[in-house]
């Protein structure tokens, strides 16, 4: 299931699992935006819904499923997540209901960033964010990724940009 | 002109008649503006309407005249420089390498008054698309002619090209004749106007207190024509067929003016870089489409106009055409044999005639009506709870889905045909892409809980240029060949 499948010439660079502090990462990431979900729906709840028969459903509802949300979803798509970088190409897997297997060729790319926001920082991850002349799908991120990791990854790729829009 | 006229040219402004067309356009942009206006003198505001109506006036005025004593132009040794900005100036620098190609835009107004607008393309609307290189608003077109020349002549290694693109009396690749104009607005047939109408009277027709959609209105307007009435009354059938009519002719006459338009005098020539295109009754437009900036070619057509022979030539290309519709069109209409005439004038191979279209599975329906089945029953519960009456219509509905999907996958096809991919889809709105292999940046292999139990996969192509809604895909393919085929896409990479 791990597989990417046939890579050509490239299968002896195995396809890597991102730092385990990710899951911390999303885990944060996921109780921030659901608890203001749940904040927002109280409020909600008590200016609008409190006299109705279903006063106090909402906030339960929503705090119900963003528990499951910070619980289970990040495990899951940490497990999903697996990264290649060859020679040539740059390969993410990612989406645990969806899944995604793009792959980026290497010439291809236009320019890169090392992101490191306040909660990466919090637990020892980076990303770093491939940008690709593409209008669909023209930013691939990799997300999770020790910080040395990272700027090492985007020193391998930056040799091998090459832009052909002259 | 000679080199040394050039280097010691000094600072340009626009034209001074740039403060008429240029309020036009500030006005224009103003639309929240107007609706706040109008909401105000509905409601009885009127003197706040006219007050705020008359300062946002002030205000365009002000800003164009501002705008107008801050920007300069000047034409340097190597660039174009531009100085833009009231408060934080910007001073940028174009240099004549970078400049892909001059276009001239003419609106209506800047048609009379003789002027006429310049927009300098470089690569970096790929990067930022939307961003205005270096446009300058308005211009004389004698000005901006010249400009145009002096680039091409001050690009490195681009003389030659220079001189054929004056060459305008060889005949042109693509042009349309009239007839052929209007079969292309007949084919444009839209009911876009009365979806307008609807709109209107939903909004505003409550405060008007009309709208044409209830009873009420329509008794109100016959029985001011009383044989007009009498006559519908007595022959309900012939109304509707009447009403029918006029319906098709109102969509005939919308398609046929915006077609026309849009595409007058219409033409496609030859230059040294690549392809130029004029065409516009009221904006007249002059795009010129170097080769190089070329992703892929779309010929877009639908059942009746294929039926016909007849197809639709767009370029997808780095900027985005000037309606910001992301495709450049290079034929409006255009018979199989011209699109590769102009295929070929572009560089490109030929169609291949036949192509042996590879087709993708049958989970392209199955898959589909799977994950619509939630909804779908959740439709029907909700039918046989509140509308018992009307019994089984809502049966009809995976029907119509599958028949529909159904008849979009006889469609669906793939071919590798050297270094370009072709891709074919759609039953209604039929494309054939063109994608050359080079001008793929990314490949998605893209599986969902649904497709995976059927065991296919789409592979989604990151293109520069066009929309990033409707990316050029396949849909359907086995797991395996779907990984094959990104292989074989991407080994074939430079």
């Amino acid at each position: 299931m791990e597989s990417g499948g046939t890579m050509q010439a490239d299968e002896q660079s195995p396809l890597l699992p991102v730092e385990p502090g990710y899951k911390s990462v999303l885990r944060l990431r996921y109780a921030i935006s659901w608890g203001t979900l749940a904040l927002v729906a109280l409020i909600v709840d008590r200016s609008v819904l409190w006299e109705t028969p279903i006063g106090g459903l909402l906030p339960l509802a929503v705090l119900a499923i963003g528990l499951l949300a910070t619980l289970v979803f990040p495990a899951r798509i940490y497990r999903r997540l697996r990264y290649r970088l060859t020679g040539r190409l740059l390969q993410v897997l990612r989406g645990w209901l969806f899944h995604t297997d793009t792959v980026v060729p290497l010439v291809r790319v236009q320019h890169l960033d090392v992101v490191r926001g306040p909660i990466d920082k919090m637990f020892g991850t980076a990303s770093l964010v491939v940008h690709t002349a593409g209008t669909h799908n023209s930013i691939v991120t990799v997300p999770g990724l020790a910080p040395d990791r990272a700027a090492e990854m985007r020193d391998i790729i930056r040799e091998q940009v090459r832009t052909d829009f002259e | 002109m000679t080199d040394g006229e050039i280097a010691v040219a000094g600072p340009e402004r626009l034209h001074p008649l740039f403060l008429l067309t240029g309020i036009g356009r500030g006005l224009r942009g103003l639309t929240g503006a107007y609706a706040l206006v109008a909401y105000l003198a509905v409601s009885g505001k009127l003197w706040l309407g006219l007050t705020i109506a008359a300062g946002l006036l002030a205000f365009s005025i002000i800003s164009v005249i501002i705008y107008w004593r801050r920007f300069e132009f000047r034409v340097g040794q190597d660039d174009i420089r531009i100085d833009s900005g009231v408060f934080s100036r910007t001073h940028r620098s174009i240099p004549f390498d970078r400049i892909q190609d001059v276009d001239i835009t003419q609106g209506p107004i800047a048609r009379v008054l003789g002027l006429a607008r310049v927009t300098f393309e470089t690569g970096a609307g790929s990067v930022q698309p939307g961003k205005e290189d270096g446009v300058i608003h308005a211009i004389s077109v004698q000005r901006a002619g010249e400009l145009r020349n002096l680039v091409r002549a001050r690009r490195s290694g681009a003389a030659p090209a220079a001189a054929a693109i004056e060459a305008s009396d060889e005949a042109p690749i693509y042009s349309m004749t009239f007839p052929r104009l209007l079969l292309a607005g007949t084919f444009n047939f839209s009911l876009a106007l009365f979806a307008g109408l609807f709109g209107l009277t939903q909004t505003v027709g409550n405060v008007a207190g009309f709208d044409p959609f209830e009873r009420s209105f329509w008794e109100r307007v016959l029985s001011a024509g009383g044989p007009a009435r009498e006559y519908v009354l007595l022959h309900p059938a012939a109304a509707a067929v009447a009403g029918a009519l006029l319906l098709v002719l109102a969509g005939l006459l919308t398609g046929a003016t915006r077609t026309v338009t849009r595409e007058w005098g219409f033409r496609l020539d030859r230059t040294g870089v690549g392809l130029r295109r004029r065409r516009g009754l009221f904006t007249r437009t002059d795009v010129t489409l170097p080769t190089k900036r070329a992703q892929a070619a779309i010929l877009a057509s639908g059942p009746v106009r294929e039926g016909f022979g007849f197809s639709e030539l767009k370029l997808q290309n780095l900027a985005g055409d000037e309606d910001k519709s992301g495709n450049h069109v290079l034929a409006p209409l255009a018979t199989g044999d011209e699109a590769n005439r102009i295929l070929s004038a572009l560089g490109w191979r030929e169609l291949p005639d036949p192509v042996e279209w590879k087709r993708v599975s049958r989970s392209f329906v199955w898959s589909f009506l799977l994950g619509a089945a939630p909804f779908l029953i959740a439709g029907a519960a909700a039918q046989v709870v509140f509308l018992p009456l009307l019994g089984f219509i809502w049966l009809a509905v995976p029907f119509a889905l599958w028949f529909a999907r159904q008849l979009e996958w006889r469609r669906i096809g793939y071919a590798l045909d050297g270094d370009r991919l072709l891709i074919r889809s759609g039953w209604w709105r039929r494309r054939t892409t063109v994608l050359p292999l080079s001008k793929i940046q990314s490949i998605d292999l893209r599986e969902s809980f649904v497709t995976r139990w059927f065991g296919t996969a789409s592979l989604q192509f990151g293109v520069a240029g066009g929309t990033a809604l409707a990316p050029h895909s396949i849909p359907a393919i086995p797991r395996e060949g779907a990984r094959q085929l990104r292989d074989r896409l991407l080994g074939s990479q430079p």
